[in-house]
């Protein structure tokens, strides 16, 4: 009995460990084995812009462009933003007023990107089709604006942190020898917040890159490369779009769904060697609440 | 160039963007609240949908919301109060310290669609268990690991060395220290992780959308191999025919309601936070 009590408890513990540590690499073996079918089928297929399963034909250029279009429209908007308020929250605001303005920021960063993509498709996709008179107002534009919003919250709040975490002798210092508060702010306090700012903006990305719901529902979800190519006006497709909207079309164990798995793997990929990145700049381990 | 002007311009730049990024945000609030107010009353709240969801309540949306992410609760912290146990009293070296801690945060940065399609693949098809409720809440347990992880061990590791060795130098065995010294300040580490995560965990679609849940003709479930009927994906649905003004309004009720929970969820994790730093100031 004794005994029964002394291991019980340690192999709990270590069998918890192994599967929490575990399941990145099940997940990734998972997605790996299930995408060979179609990687072995289609090889250097992959590498064209068309899609269509019936035709046996898998060109995952569109989603892998509308990817990179639709976050770098996000990042366009997020990043300048995030920077200035992050700055106003950390280095201007008074103390009483930035207790409120951060428990709205924890507030805004809880809502569910579902929520995020019924205000895309109720107030921004027709604003935009009203204003820039297009047909459809579903498009990479749409869904990069909806997305640069959805990870604001997330940014201002690690840049305040980051900004927050240089020591006050610095900005003392600076203000003793006579230096304007943007010259302490710009000059000393964000580089020495340099590496933390760089993880929040690489967190911020990884971010963008595996958003699904809200980005799904404003892009509009065609499997097309905008001509000219730099045309954002129209609708497109991203990974993760096309995953919510046809991974449940396809049929377990054919090599539409193999297809399928692959785009998803390569989505995993990327994320993970943003994270990677992610860490490489930060002391800390960020996981974000 | 004159520095009293750039100083001007600099910080009225970062207020007027800080305040414009600020309204913006609370905007968004706003028009949850507005929308989703028009649209909730006691009916909504009692009554099960009809009419395809556009007519009719959300009531089993909302106990199956919560069925789904009660039993991923459950799953979830023993298998995450395990791991930071681990963390903290049996692991010794650095290096596998780090190494696990690194993989929990790549397990935390999935994007949440990839779970749904490791759901699909593994569950429902190789384990062939079909779409279940039950399915859902094992992959909602696995995305909220990390979260609970770390709040577990950070509370855990703020124990005063003291407090262990003292403990094992009374003849405990390291299972009794960790049992009488390290579980019961974790586990309020623990609980206010969870409930963070849990906030996450109810508003999230795309992990459950293809394994876990049924949009119509779903009432509460009896057995564990039945799908349910969720907010998030009730919403999803609702938003795919944006169209109907019907259909909108009430997807405007359920969001309202899912924003209500997780605030519920989050603002307890918050006061949790809060009770747990008296504590350990003590």
């Amino acid at each position: 009995m004794l005994k029964l009590k002394t291991f019980s408890g340690p192999f709990f513990v270590w069998s918890a460990t192994a599967i929490s540590g575990l399941v990145i690499f099940t997940i990734l073996a998972v997605l790996a084995v299930t995408s060979w079918p179609s990687i072995a089928e289609t090889g250097w297929g992959f590498f064209s812009n068309i899609w269509n399963p019936s035709d046996g034909k898998y060109g995952i250029l569109p989603m892998i462009y509308g990817t990179f279009a639709v976050t770098l429209i996000a990042l366009t908007i997020a990043v300048p933003m995030g920077l200035f308020t992050g700055i106003y929250l950390s280095e201007i605001v008074k103390p009483s007023v930035r207790i409120y303005l951060k428990t709205a920021l924890e507030i805004l960063a809880g809502i569910p990107s579902i929520i995020y993509g019924l205000i895309g498709v109720s107030f921004l996709a027709p604003f935009i089709s009203d204003n820039l008179e297009l047909q459809t107002g579903r498009t990479l534009l749409t869904a990069g604006i909806l997305l640069g919003v959805m990870v604001l919250p997330t940014l201002i709040t690690l840049v305040d942190d980051a900004l927050r975490n240089v020591p006050n002798r610095y900005r003392e210092a600076a203000r003793g020898l006579g230096l304007y508060r943007y010259e302490i702010t710009l000059f000393t306090v964000i580089p020495l917040a340099k590496n933390s700012l760089t993880s929040a903006v690489l967190l911020a990305l990884g971010r963008a890159f595996g958003e699904t719901m809200a980005v799904m529902l404003v892009i509009g979800s065609i499997d097309r490369l905008p001509s000219p190519i730099y045309n954002l006006l129209v609708p497109g497709q991203t990974i993760t779009s096309k995953l919510g909207r046809e991974m449940a079309e396809s049929v377990f164990g054919s090599i539409h769904f193999s297809a399928m798995v692959f785009i998803g793997f390569i989505l995993l990929i990327t994320v993970l060697l943003i994270t990677y990145l992610t860490g490489k700049f930060s002391k800390k381990i960020i996981i974000h609440e | 160039m004159n520095r009293a002007l750039v100083n001007i311009i600099f910080s009225n730049l970062s207020r007027v963007l800080g305040w414009l990024a600020l309204v913006l945000l609370i905007v968004l609030i706003g028009a949850i609240v507005i929308k989703g107010a028009g649209a909730v009353n006691l009916e909504f709240l009692t009554m099960g949908s009809s009419n395809f969801g556009a007519g009719g309540g959300i009531l089993y949306q909302i106990i199956g919301s919560i069925i789904m992410i009660t039993v991923a609760g459950l799953l979830c912290l023993p298998l995450a109060l395990g791991t930071a146990i681990a963390q903290t009293a049996f692991i010794k070296r650095k290096s596998i310290q780090n190494g696990i801690s690194m993989l929990v945060f790549g397990l935390n940065s999935v994007p949440s669609i990839i779970f749904g399609i490791f759901g699909l693949i593994f569950f429902v098809n190789i384990l062939n268990t079909g779409i279940s409720w039950m399915v859902g809440s094992f992959i909602l347990a696995i995305m909220m690991i990390p979260t609970v992880v770390v709040t577990a061990f950070q509370s855990m590791d703020s124990i005063p060395t003291i407090y262990r060795e003292s403990a094992l130098s009374l003849g405990m065995t390291r299972w009794q220290m960790v049992r009488h010294v390290l579980i019961p300040q974790g586990f309020s580490g623990a609980l206010t992780g969870l409930l963070v995560a849990l906030a996450r965990a109810v508003g999230e679609t795309a992990p459950i959308m293809f394994i876990a849940t049924a949009f119509s003709g779903v009432t509460i479930p009896t057995s564990v191999n039945e799908p349910v009927a969720t907010l998030p994906t009730h919403i999803l649905i609702l938003a795919q025919n944006a169209v109907d003004p019907v259909a909108l309004q009430s997807a405007w009720g359920a969001s309202l309601v899912l924003m209500v929970l997780v605030l519920t969820f989050s603002v307890s994790g918050l006061f949790a936070r809060l009770s747990l730093r008296k504590v350990s100031q003590r």
